[in-house]
């Protein structure tokens, strides 16, 4: 009886590092397949159509309201020190530091990965790849590969636009309503933003991201469980999981970047 | 082997397909225990046997989608199972295969969905791939359905639509997976027909794997009957219906109780009853 709990134990443990292993194997296949499609670009714009124009508006909308958010808050706190010309300083860094890449991952993974896995599971279930195989295309290549790249260029490119959104949304609450100094606010931020130690590293940020989320949310959809129920369930561990490796990376990544 | 030779003689044509000694298992269950079959050029083969009996993974291994535990599967010359990825991927084009739920493409309407094959293989110009797919569309009546998505089909157009794209390359060996399940009967006659009209004109090979008894032994000129991972029977469809199996004549006449019975194995009825409560 006392083995039940521990058996347990180890036949999840299997299965975890058995579905890990398969995974980083699957990036292997994934990688091999990217060299083609610069044959096939026209693949992958489409992809970027989808995984990218589609996510823009919520990225577009959050990214303003964060950005308001931030001004506010941002506001209350500096105004008690006399220091609100700051206020631009604060939400740059902020968003381009963390709230960018991190957000927009997030938001990424809600929109487009959730989407990405639900059609590359429905896919499998509906025996779409099988398929494909048999007609001697390799779905590897053909649909894996070009969702990849699209997922991890558009990333980077959906982060610079929440950034940019949301230092709008801090300069409309803070000029616009709370009177700080126009000039002061994009003075400030100009001097104290820099661009190798916060720009680059804000980008890498959100390349490493965009890398973790499309490789997660591709991954599900292709171990996908070929049933409805295990399309749904695929569905919510993407967004789970990429919540999850997107949060402890960026703890890494910030440790590694401004620990010192 | 024997058997091989024989049959060669008799028709003095070579095996297209040729599977020996097949035994694969899906986990601790043997779905192949030792299959051979041979399935002659330009002939409709049909493979029958009960839902479940692994029709559907025979053709995935045929197709090497699935490695075999043991045995071999010879098509065209070709070990399926020794080719590099290329190569295999060089004979699937000489294959068709309809899927049992047609696998269409689901974002591509039924011109895409047919084209798709062409476009993927070949270079050839647009004008050309247009003159093909209708050619094939034509030869399963739906021409006018090339601008429909595969979600405004009805079952058996679906299957048309596959059955297209199947013979898009002009393969050399058409697969049917359970092609009748679940038709009409108009449908179920026109997908009749229509594999055998094909398998005629365009001098194809074609494989009907089916539990459809009737229609099935209507076109098939061989048939082979699969039960429990092994080859129970085998001959053309009139001399099936003679067998001396009691198997082969339950199968056959779908009659509910006989070899296969009609009780899934249980205790005594009287013990169930008399307990009580549930039953375990
Ligand atoms: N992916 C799979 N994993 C495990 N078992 C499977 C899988 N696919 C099929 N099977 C099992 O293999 C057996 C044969 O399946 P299949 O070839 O689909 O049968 P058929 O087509 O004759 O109805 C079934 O018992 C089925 O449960
Ligand atoms: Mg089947």
């Amino acid at each position: 009886m006392i083995l039940d709990p521990l058996q347990q134990l180890g036949r999840k443990g299997l299965a975890f590092f058995g579905r890990l292993g398969r995974a980083h194997l699957f990036l292997m296949q994934t990688l091999t397949g990217v060299p083609g499609l610069l044959l096939r670009p026209g693949l992958v714009i489409r992809q970027l159509y989808s995984v990218g124009v589609l996510t823009l508006l919520i990225i577009l909308v959050s990214g303003l309201f964060v950005g308001m958010v931030l001004g506010l808050q941002g506001y209350n706190t500096l105004v008690d020190f006399g220091a609100e010309e700051s206020l631009g300083v604060v939400v740059a860094l902020s968003l381009v530091r963390e709230l960018g890449p991190v957000v927009s991952a997030l938001l990424f993974a809600g929109r487009a990965g959730s989407a990405l896995t639900a059609e590359i599971g429905l896919m499998k279930a509906t025996e779409q790849l099988s398929g494909m195989e048999m007609m001697a295309v390799d779905p590897m290549r053909r649909i894996v590969a070009p969702r990849f790249v699209a997922g991890f260029l558009s990333m980077p490119l959906l982060a610079a636009i929440f950034s940019i959104v949301g230092v709008y949304g801090g300069y409309f609450v803070g000029v616009g309503l709370l009177g700080i100094d126009d000039g002061a606010f994009w003075s400030q931020m100009q001097a104290k933003v820099d661009l190798s130690d916060d720009v680059y590293n804000g980008v890498i940020k959100s390349f490493v991201f965009g890398f973790v989320a499309v490789w997660i949310a591709v991954f599900e959809g292709y171990d996908t469980v070929p049933t409805s129920e295990g399309v749904s369930r695929a569905t919510t561990r993407t967004v789970v999981h990429t919540a999850l490796a997107v949060l402890g990376l960026d703890f890494v990544l910030t440790a590694l970047m401004f620990g010192d | 082997m024997e058997n091989t030779m024989r049959e060669t003689d008799r028709n003095g044509q070579e095996a297209v397909v040729q599977v020996r000694g097949l035994c694969f298992a899906r986990g601790e269950r043997m779905i192949f225990d030792g299959v051979d079959l041979d399935i002659e050029r330009g002939k409709v083969s049909a493979i029958m046997g009960p839902s479940g009996t692994g029709k559907t993974t025979l053709l995935k291994l045929i197709g090497g989608q699935l490695r075999p535990e043991a045995g071999t599967i010879v098509v065209d010359g070709e070990n399926v199972h020794e080719l590099a990825t290329r190569e295999l991927y060089s004979l699937r084009q000489r294959m068709g295969m309809m899927f049992q739920s047609g696998a269409l493409l689901t974002d591509l309407d039924v011109y895409a969905n047919v084209a798709f094959p062409i476009r993927e293989h070949t270079d050839l110009p647009e004008s050309l791939v247009r003159h093909l797919v209708l050619m094939k569309l034509q030869a399963v009546g739906l021409r006018g359905a090339a601008g429909l998505m595969p979600s405004e089909l009805s079952g058996g157009m679906a299957r048309r639509v596959a059955m297209a794209r199947a013979i898009a390359l002009d393969p050399m060996i058409v697969l049917y997976d359970e092609p009748f399940t679940g038709q009409d009967p108009i449908s179920m006659g026109i997908l009749v027909k229509l594999i055998r009209e094909l398998n005629d004109a365009l001098g194809l090979t074609s494989i009907v794997v089916s539990h459809d008894v009737q229609e099935t032994a209507a076109i098939a000129d061989y048939a082979y009957l699969l039960s429990d991972g092994k080859v129970v029977d085998q001959g053309t469809p009139e001399t099936l219906w003679k067998s001396a199996s009691d198997w082969s004549q339950q199968f056959l006449n779908g009659e509910p109780d006989g070899p296969v019975a009609f009780h899934y194995p249980a205790g005594r009825f009287r013990d169930d009853l008399m307990q009580g409560g549930r039953a375990r």
